[in-house]
């Protein structure tokens, strides 16, 4: 492990990779700040940059942004209530009022201190915890790892929001059927209607980039908010001082403490996220608090602020055990990691600690770094990247939607491209107006030809039979696992419709 | 009867898996998939039946909850900014071969910005061609990409006489 943290270490602090870091952090807290735009358009938009690099400053690169566009999106969830990322929707609640309050400068600090907490304990949890689970990730076989592909898929679905489960499950099924457009391995062609450009299959970036940048970008033009004159008082007027007392750090400390345990944990778990670790963490908080300061909650609580500040940036961390370990993503931003990943050609999964352990030690102690420049950038840069919030809409917009055709376009050379694209883009608003999620579908786009790899395998190895799935102990357990998460919301919902006819009849009889 | 956004989503994809289940018939199939356990029609089968029957099952299930009618969530929204917007992305792809990537930019982030509302031609201008010489310096000179000059540079460098 020494060899393999020094071997990082190395890699991490080249004047290149120490450029990225700093260049990460500096555009994902940018993007993250702009509202309506997530960390899947953040480190999307990056890709095309990192093609000309190696693996390991390209992942580092999009470490960089995605921990940084958390980060940002609190900065407007602070000082506008218009969180830029769904993981600091939670911070908005005492962010918000304590900014109001003219605490926005205090408000500003303790989510960058808590921030770089959650993310630098969440960091030494992913040191130990990756190499550990990459180690008996060397065991897995086939079967296993189809397996763990379909409890993924699932647990990313289970996790959509209440009654949305199983329109989460079609859109990942919508992403599986269009990985299996193009050639499959035995070199047969299938939905590629005789089109040259479809016979590589649909490129995961102009996916990505259609989905997540272009569309949320159209988003803002066709539903704009409000938040202007909020932004323009935020960034002009005074954000108050920015020191915290000895008090309140001791009060916070045991939240910090608690809320990157939390974070990371939750970050590990396939399909939760930087969003539910928050709002655990917001409520968990709200659990442990007295009488008192229960009453603060949503009112300008400095717990409030600091826990679910905490929990997203380790919740951040914790997602990339599963990513560097097993070459799961468990999320749809490091779904985009792992399209990048296979696209520079490295395999992901436990055979990376071995075969490319500069990438998984690497992308492991940027993450100190990272999280130490994005302190020293955010603390003293804070009132200046404000002003960035009252840049007006119809200049970013243009950009946005420029480096997405572009970046799409300098992979391909292609202007083709560009038309499917804007396709895609259409389809992707009228699923995001009708609420259909769209990181399912992500997700299941990547994992979909690697599935059927694992799947083919499986079943060449078990002489065509499906007894795999039972017969090899620790397939049988991934696949419990799934059919719980499965089951599940199924048989609450059946409950809940129960329920409510119950309440029905009892009404009328009343 | 309204239809919910929900019915609506479930209606499409079950056209979609109805679709998609009939084009499984165009794969081709090698002489050796007698024997093969998985061809290239297996998962797309699957897929085509799983993603059926859960459409057709959303369909039919009673709705959980208030949710709003499919045609209101339509209504209301900046749909001629975004499709004037589409529309230019549609002809700076079309127009990249014959202008280049120096003027089709400058054309697109100048009309992109107006359309947006932007009407000081001096933050138009300042905006739309500063970026994209910046872009195409750092993307040719420094990355050393080579970007395509357009017919249109050809035509004109013909036309003078400097080949």
């Amino acid at each position: 492990m020494l060899d393999g943290i020094l071997t990082g270490l190395s890699t991490a602090v080249t004047p290149i990779n120490l450029l990225m870091v700093f260049v990460g952090c500096f555009a994902g807290t940018f993007i993250g700040m702009l509202p309506g735009l997530g960390p899947i358009s953040a480190i999307a938009l990056m890709i095309p940059i990192t093609y000309g690099f190696d693996p390991s400053t390209g992942m580092i690169l999009m470490a960089g942004v995605y921990y940084g566009a958390i980060f940002g999106g609190s900065t407007s969830s602070i000082l506008i209530n218009a969180p830029g990322v769904a993981g600091t929707v939670a911070t908005a609640f005492d962010g918000y009022p304590l900014a109001k309050q003219g605490h926005a400068g205090k408000a500003l600090a303790i989510a960058a201190y808590s921030s770089f907490s959650g993310g630098t304990i969440a960091a030494i949890f992913l040191l130990i915890a990756a190499p550990a689970l990459a180690s008996v990730a060397l065991s897995f076989q086939s079967a296993d790892y189809f397996a763990l592909m379909i409890l993924g898929l699932t647990a990313v679905s289970a996790f959509a929001g209440k009654g949305k489960f199983l329109i989460a499950i079609l859109m990942t099924m919508l992403g599986l059927m269009l990985s299996t457009i193009g050639q499959d391995q035995s070199g047969i062609q299938r939905f590629t209607f005789g089109v040259i450009d479809l016979i590589d299959g649909l490129s995961f970036l102009l996916l990505a980039m259609a989905t997540f940048a272009l569309s949320e970008a159209l988003m803002v033009v066709l539903k704009p908010e409000e938040t202007s004159k909020e932004a323009e008082k935020a960034t002009k007027g005074d954000l108050g001082s920015m020191k915290l007392t000895k008090e309140e750090v001791m009060d916070l400390a045991p939240v910090v403490a608690r809320s990157s345990v939390l974070g990371f944990f939750i970050g590990v778990l396939p399909g939760a996220g930087a969003t539910i670790a928050s709002f655990l963490a917001y409520g968990m908080e709200r659990n442990f608090a007295s009488a008192k300061e229960k009453l603060k909650f949503g009112k300008g609580s400095l717990r409030g602020l600091a826990a679910p500040e905490t929990a997203n940036n380790a919740a951040s961390s914790g997602s990339f055990v599963p990513l560097l370990t097993l070459g799961i993503p468990g999320s749809g931003t490091t779904a985009v990691m792992l399209g990048a990943l296979i696209s520079y050609g490295v395999q992901p999964g436990p055979r990376l600690f071995v075969e490319n352990p500069a990438v998984f030690w690497s992308v492991i102690i940027s993450m100190y770094i990272g999280n130490i420049i994005l302190l020293v950038l955010n603390l003293p840069l804070i009132p200046y990247i404000a002003r960035l919030l009252a840049l007006p809409k119809q200049i970013l917009t243009p950009m946005i939607l420029f480096f997405s055709l572009i970046g799409v376009y300098l992979v391909s050379a292609n202007t083709i491209d560009i038309q499917i694209m804007v396709l895609v883009a259409i389809i992707a608003i009228f699923l995001r107006l009708i609420d259909f999620p769209l990181a399912p579908m992500l997700l299941g786009f990547i994992l979909g030809g690697l599935m059927e790899d694992n799947l083919r395998r499986a079943l060449d190895i078990y002489d065509g039979e499906l007894s795999f799935m039972w017969e090899r102990p620790l397939t049988a357990s991934i696949l419990s696992i799934t059919a719980v998460i499965l089951l599940a919301p199924m048989i609450k919902g059946l409950l809940d419709i129960r329920r409510n006819k119950a309440l029905k009849i009892n009404d009328g009889e009343g | 009867m309204t239809l919910t956004k929900e019915k609506a989503g479930a209606l499409c994809f079950l056209v979609v898996a109805i679709a998609y289940g009939f084009m499984i018939g165009d794969i081709p199939s090698l002489p050796s998939d007698k024997f093969a356990p998985m061809t290239a029609s297996t998962l797309p089968t699957a897929l085509a039946w799983i993603t059926g029957t859960l459409a057709f099952l959303l369909l039919i299930i009673p709705q959980r909850g208030e949710t709003d009618d499919f045609l209101s969530v339509f209504k209301g929204l900046n749909w001629g900014r975004t499709f004037t917007l589409l529309a230019l992305m549609v002809a700076y792809g079309a127009s990249f071969n014959w202008l280049g990537f120096v003027l089709a930019t400058i054309f697109f982030l100048t009309a992109s910005v107006y359309v947006l509302g932007e009407r000081r031609w001096r933050v138009i201008l300042l905006t739309s061609i500063p970026v994209t010489l910046v872009f195409w310096f750092i993307l040719t000179k420094l990355l050393e990409i080579t970007l395509r000059e357009g017919e249109l540079y050809f035509a004109v460098i013909k036309l003078l006489g400097l080949n």
